[in-house]
């Protein structure tokens, strides 16, 4: 049962691919999406700086992505992939539909966070004159931290499970292990051994995730 | 020093209209504590945030400091903001920051130095009282604690004004008294006008000097506290009057005078730190007049009291005109009442 035909090495490479592609499209995606949720926040009817045109634009095209399914989105998007880095194929290569996969959805979740800071808090940065500038960097996002950074905890996660799927453009990493050994070779020991690694992942990212957060939130 | 012409505010649901607020006329001097009471709905939340524009009316013109709100661009409005401090019902403090962070945010939207603001913000904790919570975060404090830092921050930036929205609802009647004698001193030592919404006349009775009383919209009376007190005219008012002052007869005691057949009665009232005027008791001694006292109270209000009477006299009627027009040119009001039960 425990005959493999995949190395210590593999599941090193495996593991550095995996966090490479989460650490890249996390980074560039919680950039972008922060962005994009805030401005979906102050820019709704009643926000900070009301410009409902905006929000009536960027809200379905966010909904557009988001309801494209991970798999298909790789594929749809490979002429775009190909153009911006040379290449549809490898880690690199997945990291841009990743990043597009994640970006509203880190957005979605941002918008989420933000929109649970009271409107009392805001009304008391109104009333000391603050700019929305200062609103946003003084009263929402460090009221919203530790809502933040639970989101971005579930946005971690989401992403582990997507970069399992990049295999289907050989974008290694642990996922891919499971499916081209695990699966198709029936290797189970890869198999379960992949398995066991992302549960340790994401077991560790969410406790980290929900420590910080108690941390932040000082209850 | 706040000056409310004719405003209206009308919001627009999707298929009706709320007139919030109808021609309301008001004018705060420097100096005032001003309490505009009202039951829920009334319109005096949207009131209180026309003076710093939170809230813009639909119609009128806001005039705070001589400046008409409506002529200021966003800019402007900012640094008149900054003049007019603002406390909460619910407190309103950043969870995330601790309390001398939460005092010090307007110092910091000013871009005041770090040495300013240190400065600035213990001198403040120590006026509310609360030097020793500086590292604390909110979540520790009590209802209380959490409305003088609220107090504390209100005053960073050295307002002409402070706006108090319901600031005492969520507190239990002890707190809300320190509460109240804090905001009394804000305003003596700082000579901060101070603008209060409440519906709970026991607030304007211990630290307001002029009160409007708002309904649906509108302002149905206004005046010295001690004139609306004594004199409450609409019916609305009354009702507040009567939260904290026994102005009418209990109906226990109109219904044992019917029973003893006495229906008319003085209704005398005198503003003053006696319980009962001299006059009063010179008449009855000099005079020999005959009193019954059938019902009395007295209420502090500010520094001083309102007391009323009920007396039913028992002399002779060419006495009583006289003992009348006597106790009139003291300075007692008096009017003759029917008990009706």
């Amino acid at each position: 049962m425990f005959e493999t035909n995949i190395t210590l090495q593999q599941f090193l490479d495996g593991i550095q691919d995996t966090l490479y592609m989460v650490g890249m499209s996390l980074l560039v995606g919680t950039i972008i999406g922060a962005i994009l949720g805030i401005i979906l926040v102050v820019t709704q009817r009643g926000g900070i700086i009301p410009v409902p045109i905006l929000y009536a634009v960027l809200n379905p095209i966010i909904n557009l992505i988001r309801s494209v399914p991970f798999i298909i989105l790789i594929v749809a998007i490979m002429p775009f992939t190909r153009q911006l880095v040379g290449t549809a194929i490898g880690t690199t290569a997945a990291i841009v539909p990743l990043i597009i996969y994640i970006t509203p959805f880190i957005a979605r979740l941002v918008e989420n966070s933000l929109l649970e800071v009271g409107s009392g808090i805001i009304e008391a940065a109104e009333s000391m004159g603050a700019t929305p500038l200062q609103i946003i960097r003084y009263f929402l996002l460090p009221e919203a931290f530790g809502s933040l950074i639970l989101s971005l905890t579930t946005a971690t996660i989401s992403l582990i499970g997507a970069t399992a799927m990049a295999g289907a453009v050989g974008g290694g990493g642990i996922g891919d292990i499971a499916i081209i050994y695990g699966y198709q070779r029936y290797d189970n020991f890869a198999m379960i051994s992949t398995v066991i690694i992302l549960v340790i992942f994401v077991q560790v990212i969410q406790s980290t995730g929900n420590k910080l957060a108690r941390l932040i939130r000082r209850s | 020093m706040i000056e409310l012409q004719d405003i209206h505010k009308v919001y627009e649901k999707k298929k009706s209209e709320v007139h919030a607020l109808k021609g309301i006329n008001l004018k705060i001097d420097k100096g005032d504590i001003f309490g505009v009471i009202g039951y829920s709905g009334a319109g005096k939340s949207t009131l209180v945030r026309l003076v710093n524009y939170l809230e813009r009316p639909t119609k009128g013109d806001v005039i705070v400091d001589g400046k008409y709100l409506a002529k200021q661009s966003a800019k402007a409005l900012r640094q008149i903001k900054k003049e007019i401090g603002m406390i909460f019902q619910h407190f309103n403090l950043l969870e995330s920051k601790t309390i001398f962070q939460n005092v010090a945010m307007p110092l910091i939207l000013s871009k005041r130095s770090k040495q300013e603001i240190k400065q600035r913000v213990t001198e403040l904790l120590d006026f509310v009282g609360l030097k020793d919570k500086a590292s604390h975060y909110p979540n520790e404090l009590s209802g209380g604690q959490k409305q003088r830092v609220g107090i504390a921050r209100a005053l960073a930036s050295n307002p002409k004004i402070l706006l108090c929205d319901e600031a005492t609802s969520a507190l239990d009647p002890q707190t809300t008294q320190s509460i109240l004698d804090l905001l009394k001193r804000v305003n003596e030592k700082y000579g901060i006008t101070i603008l209060l919404i409440t519906h709970e006349m026991s607030v304007i009775q211990k630290i307001c000097n002029k009160v409007a009383v708002m309904e649906q919209g509108e302002i149905i009376e206004q005046g010295s506290v001690l004139e609306v007190f004594g004199h409450p005219k609409h019916k609305t008012t009354k009702n507040f009057v009567q939260t904290v002052v026994k102005t009418e007869l209990p109906e226990k005691i109109k219904q044992r005078l019917t029973d003893k057949g006495i229906d008319r009665l003085l209704k005398l009232e005198m503003v003053g730190t006696e319980a009962m005027p001299p006059i009063l008791v010179q008449l009855i001694r000099d005079d020999q007049i005959q009193i019954t006292i059938e019902f009395m109270d007295m209420t502090e209000i500010q520094d001083t009291n309102l007391a009323i009477w009920y007396l039913h006299f028992d002399g002779e009627e060419s006495k009583r005109e006289k003992v009348i027009a006597n106790l009139e040119q003291h300075g007692v009001r008096i009017e003759e009442v029917s008990v009706g039960v």
